[in-house]
């Protein structure tokens, strides 16, 4: 069981690539959405998907290339912007991707009646 | 539960779970009222992604945020087993969960068809000629 967990968790680069090309296909499929009927619901799930895709992006890569001199560079106010950004990124874009799949399927809904 | 911090009422902190709850909670109804009236498999892949989503957003997150669960960190010395289990739960649950809901919504939003029919490429000007 213990190494079961342990290889899942090693390969957690392997399941985050799987997230992240979900919500690339998210967000390629909400701009078509958008573009070919005009939905409002795709745009604001495309701009979910690029805010959700963004914070994540950041969540992978800033371990390897955060360090003493960077946080000491961007200073106390881009030290707490690192730590606020993402998590507003990571809450708006989920509510972005919600509210549009909800103005998309009311747009469904009026279309087959 | 030695962990579980205790944040002021409608602070950020307090508030930020309840928002994960509201919106797993949503993702599923309205995948599921989307998808309800339609069969195949874009409808049982956003159903079950939201499914799986739902589960992290309304239940993983919050309790990660409420701090009911133990926090992974790779560079602790020592690692409980119920931390690395939830961890592995989480890193599944929710990369999966939106693999799913994005195949799903990009099959039903026709990306992997071609927007020209096939049978109209068919013809082409030097079959015109011949005939």
């Amino acid at each position: 069981m213990n190494s079961f967990l342990n290889t899942i968790i090693t390969n957690g680069i392997l399941l985050d690539a799987f997230g992240m090309i979900g919500l690339c296909l998210l967000g390629i499929a909400a701009v078509k959405l958008a573009r070919r009927y005009q939905s409002w619901g795709g745009t604001m799930m495309a701009v979910g998907a690029i805010f959700l895709l963004v914070a994540r992006l950041f969540m992978m890569l800033s371990p390897h290339f955060m360090n003493d001199d960077i946080l000491s560079m961007i200073g106390p106010v881009g030290i707490s912007l690192t730590i606020a950004l993402p998590v507003l990124l990571l809450s708006f874009g989920l509510a972005g991707i919600v509210w549009g799949l909800w103005g998309h399927e009311r747009w469904v809904q009026e279309g087959s009646r | 539960m030695n962990f579980v911090i205790h944040s002021p009422l409608a602070s950020i902190e307090a508030v930020r779970p309840v928002f994960m709850v509201v919106m797993g909670t949503f993702l599923m109804v309205i995948a599921w009222r989307l998808c309800k009236s339609a069969d195949g498999w874009a409808a049982r892949l956003i159903v079950a992604g939201a499914l799986l989503l739902g589960i992290g957003y309304a239940v993983l997150v919050p309790l990660y945020e409420t701090g009911a669960i133990a926090r992974f960190s790779p560079k602790a010395q020592t690692i409980s087993n119920s931390a690395m289990f939830w961890q592995a739960m989480k890193q599944v649950v929710m990369n999966s969960g939106w693999l799913l809901f994005g195949l799903g919504l990009a099959i039903h939003a026709k990306v992997f068809s071609p927007t020209t029919p096939a049978l109209e490429l068919s013809k082409s000007p030097q079959n015109e000629l011949v005939s």
